[in-house]
Order: C-alpha cells, then sequence, then structure tokens
C-alpha cells in the first residue's frame, strides 16, 4: 500500500512534471533512476524512514514530516541539518515538534545528496523544494559547517527563511510551559535540574509561597526565595530530553556561600553547554556542618534520602556516625516572612553551624547566638533539635520594572 | 489533556490502519490492547519504568517523576510517588516498597505508614558522578539476587555540553568526544552490593537503556547505535569486562590513557563481542529492555530466551542463545511486530496472567505513548522456536511441522554475511556483504526441525536470513521470517578475532 502511495504520487509528480515543472526549476529534472536510488537510501537500514516515516509525514509532536515542508525551500539548510543534525523546538508548515535528529554521518556525499534529492522531489515536495541536490555541495558542506548539532535558533541565523509568511509558520517557539502557580496549600517536591546547583538539585515549593532549592549533591540549602513563584522549565525538562535547566522569576533572598564561585561566574551556574565545570562535588568545600570530633576531610557528608513529614521533606545527611536531619517549613512572623530550618542532630554532637549573612536576610536561631560571620555554635545538648529562622529584610520598594517578573527565557541550550 | 488524547487515539487509529495494510509480524494468534494510562498531574503519557508487585498491581514511572499503581482487575490507578527526576526504571520489592532508578540515584521509595502513598525516600546509592548532561541517563535497576543491584549509566552527549557543578569526580580524560564519561562510571554497568560499596562493574556502554537477566541469572544489556556502536547490540555483562565504547575507560582501573587517543585496534584487542548484534533499520535501531521469558509467561513455547523492546518500530524481538567456546552468542528475530504495537517498546513486565505488558515512551526520540497488553489466545503461532549452529551451518527448530516441498527448496534460505566495523564514528555500514549459498537442507521427519548446511560459515560474522515464501504443513505463513545470527565463535576451529576497525 505504502509503495502504491509512492508510486502513485511519483506518477502524479511525472506528470505534473510534464505539464508546467514546478516553479524556479532551473536544471534538469531527476531521472526515475536517480530518485530510485534516493529513495533506496531515505528507507535503508537506520536511516530517515525509521523516524520520517515512508510517507515523510513524521510523527506527531515530535518528528517534522518531511513531506510538504517549508523548511525544504533551501537547500543548503537541508543539507546543514543532514550533516549537523538539529536539536530544539520547531514549528514546520504551522506545527510544533520537539525533538533531536543526529548528524546523518552514515552516509557519503553522493547518499546524501542522492537522499536530499529525492527528497526534495517526493511527496509533492518538488513544489517547494524541487532542487537537485548535488555531492560537490555536499562536500563543501561537509568541510565548511560548524561542527555542533545546530538549534532552530543558530540553524535559522545561518538558513533564514526569506520570505515573511513562510517565516511566520516555520521557525522556533519558545515553551509556555510554566510550574510558577501562585498558590499551594500542600509542598510540592520535585528533584530537576537548578540553576546555582549541583545537577542533583531539589525545588521545594512550600505553603506560604516559600520556595527553595536544596543540593542533594553537597547535601546542603542553596537558596531561598518567594517573589515571581515557583519553577518553569520543570515540564519542559522532562518532557523533551532533559537538558532544560529550571528557572525562576525573582531573586533569593537567602543565598548559601558557594566560595569556588565567583561572582562573575553566575551565569554560567545556568547553563548546560560548559565544556568544563567550575568545580566538582569531591573538592565542594561549603557543607555547613562541622561536628566536633568528627574529621571533615575523611567524613565527607552523605545524602541518605529525605522522608515526607505532611508532605513536608526531611533531608537526611549522614556525617561519621551522626545523621543530621532537615525540614524547612515557611514561616510568618510579626517580623516579616521567611523560612524555618528545623534541624535535629543524632545522635547529639556540638557542633558549629555556618550560616551566610546577607543584606537580604535576617538570621535567628532558637538555641546560642549566630555571630557576625554567620556561624552558629551548639553544644550536643542545644544541637539536638534546634531551629534557624531566615525571614526576608524588606527593602523600601521601589517603583519600576525591578518588581516584575522577569521574562521566561527559553534558551534551549543555544549559545 | 484533551490534545494529548487526540493525539494518542490517532496515533493508534494510524497504526490500526498501518497494519492492516502492512504485513506485520505479529502473528494473528497475539492481541494487543488498550491499558488507560494513569491520571498524571502533568500530562504525561509515557512509561519509563514498570514491575508488577506480588499482589498483582503494576508499579510505572512517568517521565514527569510521578509514580503510579494499576490494579488491572478494576482498571484502578492509585498514585504512590512524585517528584523524583527522570526514572527510568524500578523493581517492586513487596507491595509497600520500590527501587527506583532516577538520574540522581538509586532510591528506596517506601510508604510506611501504609496510606498507599510513599513517604520514605532512601537512598540506596548515589556513588556515581552526574556531569548535568542531559544524556547522562540511569536506567533499569536488576536484583543481583543478594540484596544489591545492578544498574546502568548512559554517557553524555556532545548535543549539549556539562553544568557548571558537576556530582562526583571530574575526569577530563573523558571529556571530549561524541559521547563522553567525564564524571564517575557514566557508560559503565554499576553494582551496587548489598555490603553497601557501589563500583562499575562492566566499562564501554554508550546508551544501555536496558538490563535484565535470564533465567539463569545472567546479566544482559543493549546498547544503542553510535559511536564505538556500529550497529545495535546485546552483551552479555560480565564482571570487568569492556564492551566497546572507549570514554568509560576512564574509570576501568588500570586503564592510563586518554580513550581518544587509544588507537582503535587498541581497543578492539580489548574488549568483548556483543552475544547479539541488531542488524541496523532492519531489526532494531534503539533496542530498549531485556526481559526472560519464564515458565509462567504465556506467550507460547519460548521459556528461557529473551524479549528486547525496540524505539523506532512497534516491535518486540526474540532473542535466543547457545554457549560456543566458552561464551553466549544467537540469534535475534522479530516477535510482537507492528500491527496495534506502537512504537516506543520502552519497557516491559510480565502480569500475574502471564500477558505482556508493553509501556511506550520517546522523549524527544522516534517512539510513542502509553500503556498496551499483548494477550495470547493459547494457538500454536508459526515461528522460529530456535536457531542454533552447526558444523556447517544452521539449524531451525519451528514451532509447528514446516511444509516440506518448501522447506526443502535451498532458495527458502537465502543466507547472507557480513560484518560492522568497530569505530569511533557514528555507526557502521555492513562490510564485506556476500550471500551464502545453501548446500544442503535436511528436514526432520516430524518437519520441526530444518538443518541447513552452507557452503562457508565465516565466524566473526553476522549471518541473516530473510525466509522465502516458507509456511507450515497446515498452510500458516511463517510469521516472522528475518533472522540474524551473530557467529562470533564456530563449534570447532574458531579462527583468531579480527579486529575490523576502522575510522
Amino acid at each position: 500500500m505504502i509503495d502504491i502511495y509512492r508510486v502513485v504520487s511519483f506518477v502524479v509528480f511525472v506528470g505534473f512534471m510534464g505539464c508546467v515543472g514546478p516553479a524556479g526549476f532551473t536544471a534538469e529534472p531527476p531521472t526515475k533512476a536517480e530518485l530510485e536510488h534516493g529513495k533506496k537510501l531515505y528507507a535503508a537500514a537506520g536511516s530517515c524512514i525509521a523516524c520520517h516515516m515512508p510517507d515523510g509525514k513524521g510523527q506527531p509532536n515530535s518528528i517534522p514530516p518531511l513531506a510538504g515542508s517549508e523548511w525544504l525551500n533551501d537547500t543548503d539548510r537541508s543539507i546543514a541539518i543532514s550533516l549537523r543534525g538539529l536539536a530544539g523546538p520547531v514549528k514546520v508548515n504551522g506545527e510544533r515538534f520537539y525533538s533531536a535528529m543526529p548528524p546523518q554521518l552514515l552516509f557519503n556525499d553522493a547518499e546524501l545528496a542522492s537522499i536530499l534529492t529525492y527528497v526534495n522531489f517526493a511527496w509533492g515536495n518538488d513544489k517547494q523544494a524541487g532542487e537537485i541536490v548535488t555531492e560537490a555541495e555536499v562536500a563543501k558542506a561537509r568541510a565548511a559547517l560548524p561542527p555542533e548539532v545546530y538549534t532552530p535558533k543558530t540553524l535559522l541565523k545561518a538558513f533564514p527563511f526569506k520570505e515573511k509568511d513562510i517565516a511566520r509558520r516555520n521557525g522556533t517557539y519558545s515553551f509556555d510551559v510554566d510550574d510558577t502557580e501562585l498558590e499551594f496549600d500542600t509542598p510540592v517536591v520535585y528533584r530537576t535540574f537548578m540553576p546555582g546547583a549541583s545537577p542533583a538539585a531539589f525545588a521545594v515549593a512550600l505553603p506560604g509561597n516559600q520556595f527553595y532549592c536544596w543540593d542533594a549533591g553537597e547535601s546542603r540549602l542553596r537558596y531561598v526565595w518567594t517573589k515571581g513563584g515557583f519553577i518553569k522549565g520543570n515540564k519542559r525538562h522532562w518532557s523533551s530530553n532533559g537538558k532544560t535547566v529550571a528557572r525562576f522569576n525573582g531573586e533569593p533572598y537567602y543565598r548559601a556561600r558557594s566560595s569556588l564561585v565567583q561572582a562573575e561566574d553566575e551565569e554560567l551556574l545556568t547553563k548546560t553547554d560548559n565544556k568544563l565545570p567550575i568545580y566538582d562535588t569531591t573538592e565542594a568545600p561549603d557543607f555547613p556542618f562541622e561536628l566536633k570530633g568528627v574529621d571533615a576531610t575523611s567524613s565527607r557528608p552523605r545524602f541518605l534520602g529525605y522522608r515526607l513529614v505532611d508532605g513536608y521533606p526531611v533531608f537526611r545527611v549522614g556525617v561519621g556516625e551522626h545523621e543530621i536531619r532537615e525540614q524547612i517549613r515557611a514561616l510568618t512572623s510579626e517580623e516579616g516572612a521567611g523560612i524555618e530550618r528545623r534541624f535535629e542532630v543524632e545522635p547529639p554532637v556540638a557542633l558549629t553551624l555556618k550560616l551566610t549573612p546577607d543584606a537580604k536576610s535576617k538570621l535567628n536561631t532558637s538555641a546560642g547566638t549566630i555571630a557576625a560571620d554567620g556561624s552558629l555554635a551548639l553544644s550536643a545538648k542545644q544541637a539536638a533539635a534546634f531551629t534557624v529562622t531566615i525571614l526576608e529584610r524588606e527593602e523600601t520598594p521601589e517603583p519600576g520594572p525591578a518588581t516584575e517578573p522577569a521574562p521566561a527565557k527559553t534558551k534551549g541550550g543555544a549559545k | 489533556m484533551s490534545i494529548r488524547f487526540t493525539t494518542l487515539v490517532f496515533s493508534t487509529l494510524f497504526a490500526s490502519l498501518f497494519a492492516s495494510v502492512v504485513c506485520a509480524g505479529t502473528s494473528p494468534v497475539y492481541t494487543v490492547e488498550e491499558i488507560p494510562m494513569p491520571p498524571s498531574k502533568h500530562q504525561s503519557m509515557q512509561i519509563d519504568g514498570m514491575d508488577f508487585m506480588s499482589d498483582g498491581r503494576l508499579a510505572v514511572c512517568l517521565p514527569s517523576g510521578e509514580v503510579f499503581l494499576y490494579e488491572p482487575a478494576t482498571t484502578n490507578w492509585q498514585l504512590f510517588a512524585e517528584g523524583l527526576h527522570n526514572p527510568l526504571g524500578l523493581i517492586a520489592v513487596s507491595t509497600n516498597e520500590l527501587v527506583i532508578s532516577q538520574r540522581p540515584e538509586l532510591t528506596r521509595v517506601r510508604d510506611t505508614d501504609g496510606d498507599g502513598k510513599a513517604d520514605d525516600f532512601e537512598v540506596v546509592t548515589d556513588q556515581f558522578g552526574m556531569s548535568g548532561n542531559y544524556h547522562e541517563f540511569h536506567f533499569t535497576p536488576v536484583s543481583d539476587r543478594a540484596g544489591g543491584y545492578y544498574f546502568a549509566l548512559g554517557t553524555g552527549s556532545s548535543g549539549d555540553g556539562i553544568r557548571a557543578i558537576v556530582r562526583g569526580k571530574f575526569e577530563p580524560r573523558a571529556r571530549p568526544g561524541r559521547m563522553h564519561a567525564s564524571t564517575p562510571y557514566r557508560g559503565c554497568i554499576v553494582h551496587y552490593s548489598a555490603d553497601g560499596t557501589t563500583r562499575p562493574f562492566a566499562y564501554g556502554l554508550r546508551t544501555p537503556n536496558g538490563l535484565g537477566a535470564d533465567l539463569d541469572g545472567n546479566l544482559f544489556v543493549t546498547d544503542n547505535q553510535g559511536d564505538w556502536v556500529g550497529s545495535s547490540k546485546l552483551f552479555h555483562v560480565q564482571d570487568g569486562h569492556f564492551y566497546g565504547h572507549a570514554a568509560s575507560l576512564v574509570w576501568k582501573p588500570g586503564f592510563k590513557g586518554e580513550p581518544l587517543k587509544t588507537p582503535a585496534n587498541d581497543l578492539a584487542k580489548m574488549r568483548s563481542r556483543a552475544c547479539v548484534i541488531f542488524p541496523h533499520g532492519t531489526m532494531a535501531n534503539s533496542p530498549t529492555k531485556v526481559i526472560a521469558i519464564p515458565p509462567e509467561a504465556k506467550v507460547g513455547p519460548f521459556t528461557g530466551q529473551l524479549l528486547v523492546g525496540e524505539m523506532n518500530k512497534g516491535r518486540i524481538i526474540r532473542v535466543m542463545l547457545e554457549r560456543v567456546g566458552g561464551e553466549l552468542q544467537g540469534a535475534c528475530v522479530p516477535f510482537f511486530d507492528g500491527g496495534e504495537l506502537r512504537t516506543g517498546c520502552n519497557r516491559m513486565a510480565w502480569a500475574p496472567d502471564g500477558s505482556l505488558y508493553v509501556g511506550h515512551s520517546k522523549h524527544t526520540w522516534a517512539g510513542n505513548e502509553g500503556l498496551q497488553r499483548v494477550h495470547w489466545n493459547g494457538e500454536m503461532p508459526f515461528e522460529i522456536q530456535d536457531m542454533k549452529l552447526t558444523e556447517d551451518g544452521f539449524r531451525l527448530r519451528f514451532t509447528k511441522p514446516v511444509d516440506k516441498a518448501i522447506a526443502a527448496k535451498p532458495a527458502t534460505w537465502p543466507f547472507n554475511r557480513y560484518y560492522y566495523e568497530y569505530h569511533v564514528s557514528y555507526g557502521s555500514k555492513p562490510y564485506d556483504n556476500g550471500e551464502v549459498p545453501v548446500r544442503s537442507v535436511t528436514i526432520s521427519e516430524d518437519g520441526l526441525e530444518v538443518t541447513i548446511a552452507l557452503k562457508e560459515l565465516k565466524a566473526w560474522y553476522l549471518h541473516e536470513v530473510v525466509v522465502n515464501g516458507l509456511k507450515a504443513a497446515d498452510g500458516t505463513p511463517l510469521a516472522n521470517d528475518r533472522i540474524a545470527y551473530t557467529l562470533n565463535r564456530l563449534l570447532k576451529d574458531t579462527p583468531p578475532e579480527p579486529l575490523q576497525t576502522g575510522k
């Protein structure tokens, strides 16, 4: 049936050629043998057909069609996609797709030219494509194109759509998926990629609109924020291939110290396309607890997991023979809004907790005194169960765009 | 929700239209039915892990990080846990405990207070690295039958870089390349032992989406075609072995070099061969989970063989192995193929009633959504039951007596042989492709076995045949006619393993 369909479309195409010939078509049309050869390669083991299907229609939501695709109206663009791949959100003839096409490296220049020629003439594509692709063109592109996989953005920068109406129907798009719900009546726990944390991060939303990032890679609270709602991009993170780092509007009012990260590195912390890391967690120096009698170098913190109590995660960290537990709840007091960190240490041991003083927050504790440098020294008895509160320091509200949520950025891994 | 649902219905419809016109491989004795999807808060419609609990409930995990339990008798779904990070496999330990492979950890997820929802998420092990590259998947835990687990760690992809903060020791030697392994044990099969230690168990994998064990406890894993992987493969996973993808060698004790600066010939001498190579395009492009066919399974006379899912086609492959020259090798044949079965066959689990549940996913690759169940009506399909090497050819056993007149013709058995090259570039073409003439065909008296002597058997080559027009004695056409035997070793006088390398 498929073959009949193809034959029919071919016959129609040949008939069409006989009558008028496609617009912009100057060279001799490909011979039937050439097209058959291309078709054979298209359908060969491991090639186009597996994803784009025998009828060239692709697959809903994920694999864009080749049949009728307006993206084919620039042969150089088609060659570039084939040679380097294309990953990210694309709009094809008005429909949205999200996928990652790998570079097609199984084919030599002549074979790829033959496949692209077939695609340019199959399924009525002679109308918008209709160009014979030559081996020389492919060879030239193979040598000249930058080595990276294209994103829709980088591809269209190099090979833009020239016609306005086609550019409207084709291109890339931004995800409007957003987890920035405004009110939470139960805690929400997501494990996902978060900016400014190791890849083993938690994003937690608390009733009372407090949000925090806890980093299982370093067994510690990273930052807390409240304005602008919870994270966005998490859904895109898991519904696509897992590249997206979540983002959030606004700024943390508490950010735990990261001694290995300089202020100018801040932007790198949201990126996924670094060549080298700034540091790895085996050399992370900022675990905030020092337990008396436990050597911090030989007894690195171990993330043990978490329990849910009324839906609130209670994080468990092992240090030597001790287990430190931390539960975080939203707190509203006369002094303002923020979080309460409830700690338990078992068996209890004298300890120092190093908090990070910041102009944006006020720190307080149920036991002991927080020193000017943020350190809190506790006896074993005090350490058994204690709380630390972090309240956002209310600033004088300034009129202007500072309080507006930043627009959603969807870089999608593009530089 | 409605859009997603429409898509699903559409693709189902599309698949069934397809089935009616294409001569699909699934024997008509098997039917595929839809299982309603769990009520995901996030409209997540893909299944990335599944296992049946001892009480007959099915546990599944979704890309959204949600875990649901399904009761087949009532078709009731219940949310068990949420918030996990790309879970890609789970084991039902008991009716209130699952062990789940998620990006950052192997995690024990338990309901300790009996309210039906998990409240304890305990790290079994997180003693492996994450560069934050999207492609660093954590696949499919398998019990070691001694309280520990094996799991598979994918490599990172050059489709993106890494995060500024990485978990675990960063190893710059394994950062370059198409697929990288710059943090511990990426590209390895990892063993977590009940004594609490975590160590790399086997090396050289690229995208090992699917560990599984056979009935004897042998461990197997699939790998996907790409750099160093000429065509997708099934490996018999053994302690300390290296399976070919170079990046993870940095995690192998004693390896001092740089993976990408090590000549392919040197790597080829270190590698262990696949026990089955899946011919690219015609058999599998992206093989997935491996599960054994237990005696309780109701699918026909295939106990002890393996099933392997495939993403790009609506296909589940059957694998039959034998030990030759001390190592496992064997053949693969499509089994459930096309028809109602959708693409993206990512996970499989046997229901207590012996039917097979198939979870579909795609992420951004070829594949599909939803949950299906394959059910056997008890009639014998006409299939190749088994394929065994002989001294000068192969012996095929069939599930029903063959039509002897057709089977006796040499033209029924057009064997081909070829090999895939071992090289750093993406995938390989078949090399040294050639027909292998049939010398003689012998059919057993009961018509169940056909022994084919070939003019030549070439060790370290795939031998593939698309059986031409064979019918059973009762006229049933052969359901699946393409079978490929990965001939590494001969029954005797195996020549030394050739390198079969290239650039």
